[in-house]
């Protein structure tokens, strides 16, 4: 479980997160939404390692994890995807996932294996070894699902994984989390389009200015008043 | 979901021993120790020893520079280290360039991990500034510091024939250490390309944030990457020293040092082994052709060696090398990995 | 005694000037467009041949020329940029390294072949003048070009804070694609800014011209000086690049005395060093 205790975070006079107190529970897909500036990214960061926290405790597990490096969450078990795809452009797909997969293991062949594995699961074995910066976008986006796979976490956090795709990746994409959630894996989600996270989140939080304004399963929150009014329109098309 | 297990096929064509870039390197490499010892004028073979220390300190350079995409500039600075410590300590103390060139390589790496200390959190540019300005007080320091080292004068080594002293008579000894130092080097590098170390370093290169988002410990690597690349350049250095009998502190601490082992490492394609390897073979010969041919005109040699460096940074930015290695495999992608992945 | 020290720290400071505003050019180049300048040496020997051919071929005292030294410099720092810079800005850091190497490169070797190795040397009337101010003697050239230098540094200060390009110069170096998206004309500042960093380098090299002989490797001394300086006072600080001059230049005359020019270098090391270790974001921050 990640329990986020009244976290802040501010950018000079900026407050960004503020006071944010949520719970991710083990193996549960939370949907992360709001509109934008309202924090969520930053907050996922915060939870990543990627910034800092000026206030409140990140822990996972019981165990302390605020304000360890990235490299340190990704250790505890926290691994995540970035908004723009970030792949190791000059490696291959395969090559990709075994960095991942070096996260639990020191010999090359185990890598691979693992990689091959993942690979399978996430359905890119076809583009194995093919350099990732040829990649299309969405292809680009299920080797970065699949190398945080490899890395072998408890939870994975996607910063709108979704974004830039058609609706027939936007389906692959949601089979695929859904396929990874089954195994155990917790997700939390930041994502824009509607009708993705309604469908596949078990739960859903919404921020707005940095703080918390609702929280509750997909109905209650597409009917939530404020959600609806924090949306102006947008809510009305998927609730 | 319908998959066709390739695991095997993948993990040979993986680790295939006789890639056809592989087996490349190898002709390539046998032909390199071949011609030396086949040609027995000593001019040409100056070539080879000194295309043998330069590439083999350029693929140490590599390791950071190439793989890990730290363009240090100041490589010198180990190169001088290791020149300076191993002469010094057997001119003065008397103890074999063997062990000298241990001690030199020792005090580079602490030299690496002053500079990691200081650069690895801050940007990429930062290093490079630094390596450079740390090479130039290093041979500032050399020129000034009489008492130690003699200052501009330089240290002349006296010949006296012994293994232990790592003189020999004629080249032949010679041609064989420096080869054997490449080999090394190369070697080294060729395993670690397909260690975990070596895809940590490529990923810090190709974005270090999606690096440390799948547990790298970013500046631990570079900074270690940095230790291996000093400690090896080091030794290419003590081995310059012991061949040339002679330095000072404005050639082996030059930024011109600094800029050949990153031309050999660019032109002949940096991030891969065998990359500055061709890069030397090419370079070294070059460089003695335009000095001798058009020695009239002083400067040109140095000018065409600038728009080289110019031309194929922005032509060919993966090196002659690189491109050689993306035509021979260029069949296998794609070959029997295309599976249904039908989820 | 004391006029002892206080001569030297005088000597030092006014070397130090020189050293600073060099690398005020550099680090300016550095904190706007994010590009080590390889070739800042280079335009320095090239300012310095210019104002030393105006001097042999038009008898134009240094001095006079100095301001024709400084706009063409920033000319020709403009027209670099744009020919070999610019295309490359997206590209990454290696082949904008790369490519300034080269072009240091090719320009000392241009220099060699067109002027050959041969020192030249340009004297002025007051070349050895001297002044004394309270038992300190001071080399009226010397305390021109450190004059120069100090104005120069505060002009630019000045003009970085107040002027409106100053601001959009500055605003392009904390984050040049927020620049860019308040309307700044991000390749444009890039351009001028280059420019000015090579004319405050034209502006070293026509006054100290009257000091020092000029040959095609002149550059390099005095940038590898410039290199260190904007790492100890702060990789992209103003005041910083002149007081990390400043403190190379004391460095160099008061530890070169009292210890002997061996540990005038290895002062000089061991500073470094220290601040690498203690703080390696130099003195000042941007």
């Amino acid at each position: 479980m990640i329990e986020v205790v009244n976290v802040t975070k501010r950018f000079g006079g900026l407050v960004a997160v503020n006071k944010m107190n949520i719970v991710v529970e083990k193996s549960e897909i939370l949907g992360l939404i709001g509109p934008n500036g309202a924090g969520k990214t930053t907050l996922f960061n915060c939870i990543a390692g990627y910034f800092k926290v000026d206030d409140g405790l990140i822990k996972l597990d019981k165990k302390n994890i605020t304000n360890l490096s990235s490299e340190e969450i990704c250790k505890n078990g926290i691994a995540r995807t970035f908004q723009a795809a970030k792949p190791f452009g000059d490696l291959t797909v395969r090559e990709n996932i075994m960095v991942g997969a070096f996260n639990h293991t020191r010999k090359t062949k185990h890598a691979i294996e693992e990689a091959e594995s993942c690979m399978e699961i996430t359905g890119i074995s076809h583009l194995a070894n093919d350099t990732s910066k040829d990649l299309t976008l969405c292809d680009k986006k299920k080797m970065e699902i699949c190398r945080a796979l490899a890395t072998k976490p408890k939870y994975i956090l996607f910063d709108e994984v979704m974004a830039g795709l058609n609706p027939t990746e936007v389906q692959e994409i949601i089979i695929l989390l859904r396929k990874l959630n089954s195994s155990g894996i917790g997700l939390v989600i930041i994502e824009h389009i509607m009708s993705a996270i309604m469908s596949i989140s078990h739960r859903i939080i919404v921020m707005q200015d940095g703080a918390l304004l609702a929280e509750g399963d997909p109905s209650y929150i597409a009917s939530h008043p404020s959600v609806i009014e924090a949306y102006l329109g947008k809510g009305k098309e998927y609730a | 979901m319908k998959i066709s297990s390739n695991n095997n096929n993948s993990l040979f064509k993986y680790n295939n021993i006789l890639s056809h870039s592989n087996v490349f390197e190898f002709v390539f490499i046998i032909g390199l120790i071949a011609l030396p010892m086949l040609i027995s004028n000593s001019y040409y073979r100056d070539w080879f020893v000194m295309a043998f220390i330069m590439a083999g300190a350029s693929c140490a350079w590599n390791i950071i520079g190439g793989y890990a995409g730290m363009l240090s500039i100041g490589h010198a600075a180990f190169f001088g280290i290791g020149a300076y410590t191993s002469t010094l300590l057997y001119v003065r103390v008397g103890i074999s360039p063997w062990l000298g060139l241990i001690a030199g390589a020792l005090l580079s790496t602490i030299a690496a991990i002053v500079i990691g200390r200081a650069t690895l959190r801050l940007k990429g540019t930062f290093f490079v500034l630094v390596t450079i300005a740390f090479c130039e007080v290093l041979r500032f320091t050399a020129i000034g510091w009489r008492s130690l080292t003699f200052g501009s004068m330089g240290i002349t080594l006296v010949f006296k024939k012994n293994f232990f002293n790592m003189m020999w008579q004629g080249k032949t000894a010679y041609v064989l250490l420096t080869f054997g130092y490449l080999v090394f080097v190369y070697v080294f590098n060729k395993i670690i390309e397909k260690k975990k170390f070596g895809y940590y370093l490529v990923a810090i290169r190709e974005d270090q944030d999606a690096a440390c988002a799948c547990g790298i410990p970013a500046a631990k690597i570079k900074t270690i990457g940095l230790m291996i690349s000093a400690f090896l350049t080091s030794i290419g250095g003590s081995i310059y020293a012991q061949y040339v009998m002679y330095i000072e502190p404005d050639v082996v601490f030059d930024i011109m040092i600094s800029v050949q082992l990153i031309l050999i490492g660019i032109l002949g394609g940096k991030g891969k082994a065998f990359g500055p390897i061709m890069g030397a073979i090419i370079i070294i010969p070059l460089s003695s052709f335009l000095r001798g041919s058009l020695a009239n005109l002083s400067g040109l040699h140095g000018f065409v060696y600038g728009v080289a460096l110019v031309l194929v940074i922005i032509f060919i930015p993966e090196g002659v090398y690189g491109r050689l290695y993306r035509f021979f495999n260029k069949n296998k992608k794609n070959i029997k990995n295309h599976v249904e992945g039908v989820m | 005694m004391v006029s002892q020290i206080a001569q030297l720290i005088v000597s030092g400071v006014l070397a130090g000037g020189l050293y600073g505003i060099i690398s005020v050019g550099l680090t300016l180049i550095f904190g706007v467009l994010n590009l080590v300048n390889f070739a800042h040496g280079e335009f320095l020997m090239i300012s310095m041949y210019i104002s030393f051919w105006m001097s042999e071929i038009f008898n134009l005292n240094p001095y006079m020329s100095l301001p024709i030294v400084v706009a063409a410099m920033f000319v020709f720092g403009i027209i670099i940029q744009s020919i070999f810079i610019r295309p490359v800005t997206e590209a990454s850091h290696e082949v904008q390294i790369v490519i300034t190497l080269g072009l240091s490169t090719i320009m000392q070797n241009s220099a060699l072949m067109a002027f050959s190795g041969n020192l030249r040397v340009l004297r002025t009337p007051f070349s050895e003048s001297m002044i004394e101010i309270a038992g300190i003697f001071i080399n009226t050239q010397r305390l021109l070009t450190f004059t120069l230098a100090i104005l120069a540094t505060i002009i630019l200060y000045l003009y970085l804070t107040k002027s409106y390009f100053g601001k959009a110069i500055r605003a392009t170096a904390q984050d040049s694609r927020a620049a860019k998206l308040a309307g700044i004309n991000v390749p444009f500042v890039y351009m001028i800014t280059y420019g000015i960093g090579i004319a405050l380098v034209g502006l070293a090299g026509a006054s100290i011209i009257p000091l020092f002989p000029v040959y095609p490797t002149i550059g390099w001394h005095f940038a590898n000086i410039a290199f260190v300086a904007v790492v100890l006072g702060g990789l992209g600080s103003i005041p910083g690049a002149m007081v990390g001059g400043i403190i190379i230049g004391l460095i160099e005359s008061i530890a070169g005395f009292y210890f002997g020019s061996e540990f005038q270098q290895a002062a000089y090391f061991i500073v470094f060093i220290i601040i690498l270790i203690i703080r390696p974001t130099g003195l000042f921050r941007k």
